[in-house]
């Protein structure tokens, strides 16, 4: 259960509509209900999450620093072995801040994945590839689309993309990138900013990569020590990763192209970009809360505003999905689900055959762990966000706790909108019970 | 031949109630019924495709005394209802594994036999034995396993029932008596070439005509068929939606047309007309239906009126398409009931409000909500499916002569897509409530009914002739013109002065 | 008087402070006559933080700086002058919430000790490293019924 804090003064009972989470908040737990089976969903899932997310942010690097502006990047997804090799800058023996205990190049269940495929077969790659029988990147790069795609998403990046120098930098690039291609070139003098957005894009899968590069160490190692019974409870869990949120805030963000053997940056280190503020936040914001509908499988209407008309309203990130209309072609998410379906630890592969509908339904099954395991990272970041910028769960002052309450309450009020039908969309509580799968 | 037809299903019935439990009673139902599936193959078999009359004879005579003679025969019309016949209750028998299964496999044999002797019956006292028949298993099978208010319904089958069988009976004796000259002749054969006064047919007609039109059903004397269908278990429901049903039908074109063809004539196109409003109130009400069993139970009413229309029109076509029609909308009809029948059981509701996104290929219902749709397709005559082949024969068949009431038909063929339409929209689409769908799996054996029925429904909406070349040549003997001849006997005018 | 960098150095709590400058490279601009006012954390706030945190920073200079010039405020302010000042911009370029009622507050810090005079401004200690405030951090706060003075 929540662990009690000994305070000298204690505030009145909370109002909110989630009176309990906004409790547990304070007690130093997360948004998600400390039990032993959450507990184990979510390890599960961040084991299973964080080792496609080896493969995305070494294929991500790969798009934003060698294909860059490839204007047919037919084989972006087919990542050659020096990035396999590349060395993950928070894991191994020569890592910068050594994050997992474990190695630093590519996962073994990842290379063992990508030589056989679900098929188990050794056939061509390509036959692999179009069989969908591999790691979708289609997801990374739709995370990728949502971060560029929504603005004022915080972070001093965003108005850096949009100012002269980084212009600049990119114009150094693009005429470096395609000297040999007068046709681009040309195309480049009548269409410039065509070719600043897509350089655009090419920093934001660099952020997206720089952003994944720590949390599939971060998740490999939770797993590692939820294995060794390491972790009491979610609070366990969720703190780990604040700790871990607080060791990496300053890790820099930066993209640079690697054009025939030289680096050319496009966002330098030295500008001081910073993982917290202009990669993880922006990324909470935009892909966790917001993204964008799903195209092509559900209609709305827009005379009857089923779509809201600011883009800060939207409502489709993984906090608010519906795990159920899962299977259908070529959503993101799905394709994430079916990535995670193959690196499924044992113990949970065999609690989900005791439930629903077993091995059929596995995939929403594990969407769902998965919605709860996202709960838990942004209770994270939430309580992250108290420690930083508002006051200790312990202090003396009622003054800071009712500041940190109303800090919670803000978060928990974003869940509870009526317009759009937020509220109703919001997962928040449904994970409150167990009977949600 | 005929015979061990009607017997085997008896035979099978005594033996089921004396097995031990439902497993070796399902046995002995099946085995029985396995061989008058195979003996129904052999008949079609040995079928004369251009012999338009009686094959395969059976001739005994009973109680010479009342005229009851025990003759049988299969000829173009009944063939594909005994094979209906036999198909359905193969897959009912097949399926059900509930409540008191030996009584229930041992009505439905007899039932099944009964069916048999009534579509085989050339004497037509006999027919009515065998039609009073089916009352009591009717019955019982509504009554023992139905919903909450099956007694309700059950009653108000019998009663609908029973008075149906008395004015068929009451008709047929009349007849026979007034034909027949020291002895009643009640032999089918003869009676057609009998020729009473026109006056005195249409009364016989119109006694008749109500004691059919209550069975098959006819509006407005339908008003037993929605209740008796809803609150009937699944399985009931196929067996008197599919087959029960069309002994109405099949009294229309087996006696009232043929046996009084003067009156038929002068009635028909009241009778046409009749027919299409049948048809579209049993679309009309069934776009209204809140509950989907029940939108099928009226979509039912609806499609049994194509058949009054082509008996009434008379022409070999619309007689082929009648026929057709019948065997269409019996394995159409008990698709979507067993269809309904696993959504509820699955799902536990019926109501169109609540029910949605079934087709969800990990949590829903996918393969049984994909033949939803093809039913509901085949309900509404989409080509490519057997549905299409009756209607369009009907169609064809009785627009010459009765272009109003065949407009009324098309347009209820719309309406049909109408309600198909919304059914599949709210029931198969949209999205699975977070809150309640957590429903158990279709087991790969309760499909194979619907599979088996859907296949047929393709395999004869493909390649129509394999419906159609049974009942060819017997429509010709029937039709009182092809189309080639589009001329109507002349009317007598001083006949049509008599009305209802 | 000493400037700024000198009273750090003198000082004992300002250990892990007088390092962070010195790998910052801002020894010199904290020495130039600016005048600059700074909120200066002792070493027990830079040991509350996480394990990894400093040690991320300190691999990272350009990073570094930011979080240390967002301590810096250029002009001289004591704490009388503030009575009627809720925000100040940084040298980082985001703001300082200031709180004088009661207690002397920046952000979620604590002033423990005020108007520490340097030859080139002023110095407040804190007793919390103090980091930038995100732009949806007042509209959250707001939405659970707390405003900050503007």
């Amino acid at each position: 259960m929540t662990t009690t804090l000994e305070r000298k003064t204690v505030l009145p009972p909370s109002q909110h509509e989630f009176a309990e989470v906004v409790h547990r908040l304070e007690a130093g737990g997360a948004m998600l209900p400390d039990t032993p089976e959450n507990l184990m969903q979510i390890i599960g899932l961040y084991k299973a999450y964080a080792i496609p997310m080896d493969f995305y942010w070494r294929d991500l690097l790969y798009i934003a620093e060698r294909v860059f502006l490839d204007p047919v990047p037919a084989f972006k997804y087919f990542l050659p072995k020096e990035y396999l090799e590349l060395e993950n800058h928070y894991a191994g023996d020569n890592a910068d801040l050594r994050i997992w205990r474990g190695y630093a190049t590519a996962h073994k269940e990842l290379l063992e994945f990508m030589e056989q495929g679900e098929l188990k077969k050794k056939l061509p790659k390509l036959f692999h590839h179009l069989w969908h029988d591999r790691i979708n990147m289609e997801f990374a790069e739709e995370c990728m689309r949502a971060m560029l795609w929504h603005r004022n998403m915080g972070g001093l990046l965003e108005p850096y993309m949009d100012s002269e120098e980084y212009k600049q930098n990119c114009d150094r690039a693009i005429r470096a990138y395609f000297k040999y291609n007068p046709i681009m070139l040309g195309l480049y003098k009548l269409f410039p900013e065509m070719f600043y957005e897509q350089c655009r894009q090419a920093t934001m899968t660099s952020v997206l990569g720089l952003f994944w590069e720590i949390m599939a160490p971060v998740f490999l190692e939770m797993s590692d020590i939820y294995d060794e019974g390491g972790f009491k409870g979610v609070p366990d869990a969720m703190n780990f990763l604040v700790n871990g949120i607080f060791a990496i805030a300053g890790r820099p963000i930066y993209h640079r192209v690697n054009i025939r053997g030289e680096w050319y940056d496009l966002v330098p280190k030295s500008k001081g970009f910073t993982w917290l503020y202009e990669a993880a936040f922006p990324y909470v914001e935009a892909v966790f809360y917001r993204t964008s509908p799903f195209r092509g499988t559900k209609s709305y209407n827009a005379q009857a505003k089923q779509i809201p008309a600011d883009q800060n309203d939207f409502h489709y990130g993984v906090l608010y999905a519906d795990k159920f209309p899962v299977g259908s072609a070529g959503i993101p998410p799905t394709l994430l689900h079916q990535d995670m379906f193959h690196f499924l630890p044992p113990y949970l592969v065999e609690y989900y055959q005791k439930f629903c509908r077993g091995k059929d339904d596995m995939l929403i099954q594990l969407g769902i762990s998965f919605q709860r395991s996202m709960y838990c990272v942004t209770s994270a970041v939430i309580q992250a966000g108290r420690a930083a910028f508002l006051y200790p769960l312990d202090d003396p002052n009622p003054d800071h706790l009712r500041a940190n309450r109303a800090y919670f309450e803000g978060q928990l009020n974003r869940f509870c909108r009526r317009e759009y039908g937020i509220n109703e969309a919001a997962r928040l509580r449904f994970i409150q019970t167990q009977d949600y799968r | 031949m005929l015979s061990l037809l009607i017997a085997i299903p008896i035979v099978g019935a005594v033996l089921t109630m004396l097995m031990p439990n439902g497993i070796t009673a399902k046995r002995a139902s099946l085995t029985a019924l396995t061989i008058a599936v195979a003996i129904t193959l052999f008949l079609s078999r040995n079928f004369i495709l251009s012999e338009g009359n009686f094959q395969f004879r059976e001739s005994y005579t009973w109680i010479s005394l009342i005229g009851l003679d025990y003759r049988l025969g299969l000829d173009g019309i009944s063939l594909p209802l005994v094979g209906l016949n036999m198909l359905i209750s193969w897959l009912i028998v097949f399926a059900y594994n509930g409540y008191r299964s030996r009584l229930f496999y041992a009505l439905i044999l007899l039932a099944n036999a009964g069916l048999t002797g009534a579509f085989t019956a050339t004497n037509i006292l006999l027919f009515s034995i065998f039609y009073e028949l089916e009352l009591i298993p009717g019955y019982l099978l509504i009554a023992i396993w139905g919903s909450a208010k099956r007694e309700y319904a059950a009653m108000k089958f019998l009663i609908f029932t029973a008075v149906s069988g008395i004015l068929i009976l009451v008709g047929f004796l009349a007849l026979g008596w007034l034909s027949g000259d020291t002895m009643p002749n009640f032999d089918y054969q003869s009676l057609r070439q009998a020729d009473l006064p026109v006056s005195l047919q249409i009364i016989l007609l119109l006694i008749l005509l109500i004691g059919f039109g209550i069975k098959t059903p006819l509006v407005p004397l339908h008003t037993w068929l929605p209740d008796t269908y809803v609150e009937s278990s699944t399985y009931t429901a196929m067996f008197l939606g599919g087959l029960l049903a069309k002994l109405g039908a099949y009294g229309l074109i087996r006696f009232c047309m043929p046996l009084f063809p003067t009156a038929w004539q002068n009635l028909s196109p009241i009778l046409a007309f009749w027919g299409g409003i049948s048809i579209l109130y049993g679309a009309i009400t069934a776009i209204a239906q809140k509950d989907i069993k029940r939108m099928v139970a009226y979509s039912s009413i609806g499609h049994m009126g194509y058949i009054l229309l082509a008996v009434s029109a008379d022409s070999s076509l619309s007689l082929v398409g009648g026929v057709s029609q019948m065997v269409s909308h019996g394995v159409v009809l008990a698709l979507l009931f067993y269809l309904v029948g696993i959504v509820e059981a699955k799902v536990g509701t019926r109501e169109i409000d609540v029910l949605n996104g079934l087709m969800n290929p990990l949590r829903g219902l996918p393969t049984t909500s994909a033949l939803l749709v093809l039913g509901g397709m085949a309900s509404a005559g989409i080509p490519g499916l057997v549905g299409f082949v009756a209607e369009f024969l009907i169609f064809q068949g009785s627009f010459t002569q009765f272009p109003i009431p065949t407009l009324m038909a098309i347009v209820g063929t719309g309406l049909t897509a109408v309600y198909f339409v919304i059914l599949l929209n709210r029931t198969c689409f949209g999205r699975l409530d977070n809150r309640t769908a957590y429903y158990p799996k279709v087991l790969g054996i309760e499909q194979i009914p619907a599979l088996v029925l859907t296949a047929l429904i393709l395999w004869f909406g493909l390649q129509p002739a394999n419906l159609v070349k049974w009942s060819e040549a017997t429509a010709q003997t029937y039709s009182r013109f092809t189309l080639a001849e589009l001329m109507p006997v002349p009317i007598d005018s001083a006949q049509i002065a008599i009305k209802k | 008087m000493a400037n700024i960098v000198e009273i750090a150095v003198s000082n004992d709590s300002f250990q892990t402070l007088v390092t962070a400058v010195k790998a910052a490279n801002l020894v010199d601009a904290l020495s130039s006559p600016g005048p600059f006012t700074v909120f200066a954390p002792v070493d027990s706030a830079f040991a509350k933080l996480p394990a990894g945190t400093i040690t991320t920073l300190v691999q990272n200079i350009p990073q570094l700086t930011r979080i240390l010039t967002y301590h810096v405020v250029a002009g001289k302010y004591k704490k009388a002058d503030l009575l009627d000042k809720p925000r100040l911009t940084s040298l980082e370029g985001s703001e300082l919430y200031i709180n004088v009622n009661g207690t002397f507050e920046v952000n979620n810090a604590t002033v423990i000790a005020a108007d520490i005079e340097a030859d080139n401004g002023v110095i407040h200690v804190i007793d919390t490293v103090i980091l930038m405030r995100p732009h949806w951090f007042d509209g959250i706060m707001e939405s659970g019924g707390y405003s900050f003075r503007k």
